[in-house]
């Protein structure tokens, strides 16, 4: 067989730097929603991580308001301007989890299981979140 | 003593016929007044006013760091109704733009669930990215600034009356004296009707010779406009009377003043007519009117008498000396002190400035309101006053639709066999934006002149996909195949309904076989049929039908090259899954609907779902990165764009359509070419389409985060052998080269054309060959 050989290196899309600037605590008194300490994880975030985080951070204490709707719109503004911030994904599911639609919870963890690859423990919640879905979709 | 008697009885009779005369009369008029306070209850006790609903554009995040267009960002200021100040802004709504810092006196952000105050900015830029935003007052730079949303659209009953409705409490005391003094300076002390009043405009006008004054009361006035006809009759004018009369008895004084406030005429803005004066505060000095200066309200005092006659963008100085007027009434009444009288006949009129609001986005609109005429009547959008808001972002609508016209333009001085004289035959173009991850329609053009034609071609043509499609068959392959698979590429022969079919290339490929990153990058038509056939049709089908298209998809071979009709919109979002991470998102435009209480009537978030794996949508993004970085595409960093982009090329047969969608993990953008009969553009998706996309992204570099794609877990890179496909052999393969493949589906094998020869082995298997011989011997 005659086999035409590729030149050069293809596109491998790179993988980036993830947004991983811990948010500061949330102001409310018992915070339902704890974030992973990482503090020991380096990559400084860039000015739309940042600004993003800022989203994330409000979506956030939303959610331990209570206030679902809320949160959820906050948190699609920070998907908005930084796709690849994961943190904003694992709301969302705990959301869409407070609203009892299960299947968007799945969905938003899938891609908080993507986003949030590599940093420990953050997967750790994520799978906890996963356990948690699929015990609220079996009831 | 006879005739005494007859004239006596004559004299009781005709006083019995004058009693009867008066007690119909007087019945007459209770039995009217009370039809009347009828009407009045009726009319009041409903809704008083249509108020038309408003739709906005989504908010605008600003954040150091950014890239923007300053031009586009300049023009929202404007369009969000800031003034353009020569001094620090220290007023809401006020901007100042200098080369680098754009100082801004922000409006209040009022949005469902948000509200915030303005306060001074400053934004400074280098070149054209936000360098900081900073508080005037407070000294406190800003991580993330949003700006109020635009309003786009305003859903018009047949009065096309636009109104904001204020209570008393709102009004300032002075616009309520201000109005006294030019309208009814007896309101609080007459019954309706005020006859000194009268008798003072019947003087003045025999006086002058003509009509100087009027003698209505503001409750005359407030019945003239809302129940009576405008003709000046006798008949009508008795109407007045009695309804002014009636009004009063029902009504208290600042309830009926209210409703003049909101009820009055002050105005016009291209077709639409200002009343009220919460609008008027809005429209004249971009205000609520609780703002409102002492010279500020007379000014909409004097304007009462002619709107447009008095206007201060008709003629500053009629309005000017109708506002002295006013003013100096005020203090004749003894409502303004001769000091405050004089510095406010010092000031000069000064106005917000306006533009007549077009209708933005139109195709967008359309298609936004298909969807609220399935929520509420039109009825409802045009009284109800609701607060209707968006995912347009008019800053890309802007870019989208500048793009199409300058493309299509370009087309047509290349080739100026493309130009028609019938505006309704011209070349024509589409253009959408979404977010891939959100599902949020940024801009929609549907066309090259709404006004012309108000087709979408974005949400209702039907057209075939071309190589746009072939992406599906690739990814139905990669079950069993991968970017390194070899695909055929030589001429076969396949039988169709009984007839055979060629499918032949559009431009000369010379290799007989590439893999399947190759022949998807150059497009190569024979290659995707092959790997459809290969893959089966109907598994293609099913792949396919997983999207989510409304059109009929059929098994034919012709499917992998795109032979099916597609609406654009369905196009662009089954993409999105391809930048989304297997995750295809609903279309979203509206979010949210909010009434005049600021009660959230509908609400609509982003709604994924997964219709393929991460790993395929992954391998999927880096196949169509090759299209850009060394296929059909290739000409887009010839045009400027250097972030990673994925995406496709496509052109139909006879180049009756040209596509080109591409994207990033942020944005992703659909852009169609063609005639509306179907006529020959004579060009390709990547000389037609592609120019459009590149000049739109660089249009919006606050979009264009410069990321990559990330790879998610299930996908392994391999360095393999470019001719083989297996995994390269250090220093025998000559051409290796990394590649992405599904874990589950990664080579395993050395390559088997090219077998490293490890000097030191081939020293001893020589020494053993060497020894064995003399053994041997």
């Amino acid at each position: 067989m005659a086999l035409t050989g590729c030149t050069g290196l293809i596109p491998i899309p790179t993988p980036q730097t993830q947004a991983s600037k811990p948010s500061p605590p949330p102001q409310s008194k018992a915070p339902k929603v704890e974030i992973p300490d990482e503090s020991m994880e380096k990559p400084s975030p860039s000015p739309r991580a940042l600004a993003s985080l800022q989203l994330t951070d409000q979506g956030r204490m939303l959610l331990n308001n209570d206030r679902p709707d809320d949160a959820i719109r906050m948190l699609e503004r920070a998907v908005s301007l930084n796709p690849s911030n994961g943190q904003n994904y694992y709301y969302l599911a705990e959301a869409w989890l407070l609203k009892g639609n299960a299947s968007q919870a799945k969905a938003f963890n899938h891609l908080a299981d993507i986003y949030l690859a590599g940093k420990a423990q953050w997967m750790d919640k994520v799978m906890e979140q996963k356990e948690r879905i699929r015990k609220h979709k079996k009831q | 003593m006879k005739k005494r008697l007859s004239k006596n009885l004559t004299l009781k009779r005709l006083l019995k016929i004058a009693l009867l005369f008066v007690v119909l009369i007087c019945t007459g008029i209770i039995l009217y007044s009370g039809y009347l306070s009828f009407q009045i209850e009726k009319r009041f006790s409903a809704r008083r006013w249509r108020i038309p609903s408003k739709v906005f554009s989504d908010v605008t995040l600003l954040y150091p760091g950014q890239q923007t267009n300053r031009d586009l960002f300049h023009e929202k200021l404007r369009r969000l109704g800031y003034r353009e100040v020569s001094y620090k802004p220290d007023r809401k709504g006020e901007v100042r733009i200098s080369r680098s810092v754009t100082e801004i006196f922000l409006h209040d952000l009022i949005v469902p669930s948000q509200k915030r105050m303005g306060f001074p900015v400053e934004i400074r830029f280098t070149e054209n990215e936000i360098k900081s935003i900073l508080r005037h007052d407070n000294g406190k730079s800003l991580p993330i600034l949003e700006l109020e949303p635009e309003e786009i659209m305003l859903f018009f009953g047949p009065d096309r009356e636009q109104r904001q409705l204020v209570s008393i409490d709102q009004v300032p005391q002075h616009l309520m004296y201000a109005i006294m003094a030019a309208e009814d300076n007896c309101f609080y002390s007459h019954h309706g009707v005020d006859p000194m009043g009268i008798c003072r405009a019947i003087y003045t006008n025999l006086r002058h010779g003509s009509i100087r004054q009027g003698g209505s009361t503001i409750t005359q006035q407030l019945a003239k406009n809302y129940f009576l006809t405008p003709q000046k009759t006798l008949l009508r004018k008795i109407k007045e009377l009695f309804m002014s009369l009636t009004i009063e008895v029902m009504y208290d004084k600042n309830e009926i003043f209210e409703i003049y406030l909101n009820e009055i005429y002050l105005g016009q803005k291209g077709s639409v007519s200002i009343n009220g004066v919460g609008e008027a505060s809005h429209f004249y000095f971009g205000k609520p009117v609780a703002k409102l200066s002492l010279n500020e309200a007379a000014i909409i005092a004097g304007l009462i008498k002619g709107p447009n006659h008095y206007s201060p963008y008709v003629d500053k100085n009629r309005c000017l000396n109708r506002r002295n007027m006013v003013m100096r009434a005020m203090n004749k009444n003894g409502w303004i002190s001769g000091k405050e009288l004089n510095a406010a006949l010092g000031l000069p009129v000064k106005t917000a400035g306006f533009t007549v609001q077009y209708k933005k986005a139109p195709y967008f609109l359309d298609y936004l309101s298909e969807q609220l005429t399935t929520l509420y009547s039109h009825e409802d959008l045009s009284s109800l006053g609701l607060s209707i808001y968006t995912t347009l972002d008019t800053e890309v609508q802007i870019a989208a639709e500048k793009a199409l016209a300058k493309g299509l333009a370009r087309l047509e001085k290349w080739n100026p066999g493309l130009k028609r004289t019938e505006p309704d035959k011209k070349l024509q173009g589409a253009v959408i934006v979404m977010q891939p991850k959100t599902g949020c329609i940024l801009a929609m053009a549907g066309g090259r002149n709404y006004s012309v034609s108000q087709f979408n071609r974005i949400t209702q043509a039907k057209r075939q996909a071309g190589s746009t499609f072939k992406p599906f068959t690739f990814l139905s392959a990669l079950d069993k195949f991968t970017p390194a698979s070899i695909l055929s590429n030589q001429p076969k022969s396949y039988m169709i309904n009984g007839k055979i079919w060629q499918p032949k290339n559009y431009g000369p490929v010379p290799e007989e076989y590439l893999t399947m990153r190759n022949a998807l990058a150059k497009s190569v038509n024979r290659a995707a049929v092959d790997l459809a056939m290969k893959v089966g049709l109907d598994h293609i089908v099913n792949t396919v039908n997983g999207f989510h298209f409304s059109t009929p998809i059929k098994p034919y071979p012709s499917l992998s090259l795109g032979s099916l009709e597609v609406i654009p919109l369905e196009l662009a979002r089954a993409y999105c899954a391809f930048a989304a991470d297997g995750m295809q998102p609903y279309l979203l435009s509206l979010k949210e609907v909010v009434d005049e209480n600021g009660k959230n009537l509908e609400q609509r978030h982003m709604t994924i779902n997964r219709v393929i794996s991460p790993a395929k949508a992954f391998i999927m993004t880096s196949l169509l990165q090759s299209v850009v970085t060394k296929g059909t595409a290739r000409s887009l960093k010839k045009m400027g764009v250097f972030f990673p982009v994925a995406g496709k090329t496509g052109t139909t047969n006879n180049s009756r359509d040209a596509w080109f969608i591409g994207y990033t993990p942020d944005i992703l953008a659909l852009v169609w070419v063609g005639f509306d009969n179907g006529d020959s553009i004579h060009a390709t998706g990547a000389t037609a389409a592609l120019p459009i996309w590149a000049d739109l992204m660089n249009a919006i570099p606050q979009y264009i985060s410069g990321d990559g794609f990330k790879m998610p877990p299930g996908v392994v890179k391999r360095t393999i052998c470019s001719e083989s496909g297996q995994l390269a052999v250090p220093h025998a393969c000559p051409k290796p080269m990394e590649e992405v493949f599904p874990a589950e589906n990664a080579p395993s094998r050395d390559c088997s054309l090219h077998q490293k020869t490890d000097p030191f082995k081939k020293f001893i298997k020589g020494v053993k060959k060497s020894y064995l011989k003399i053994i041997n011997h």
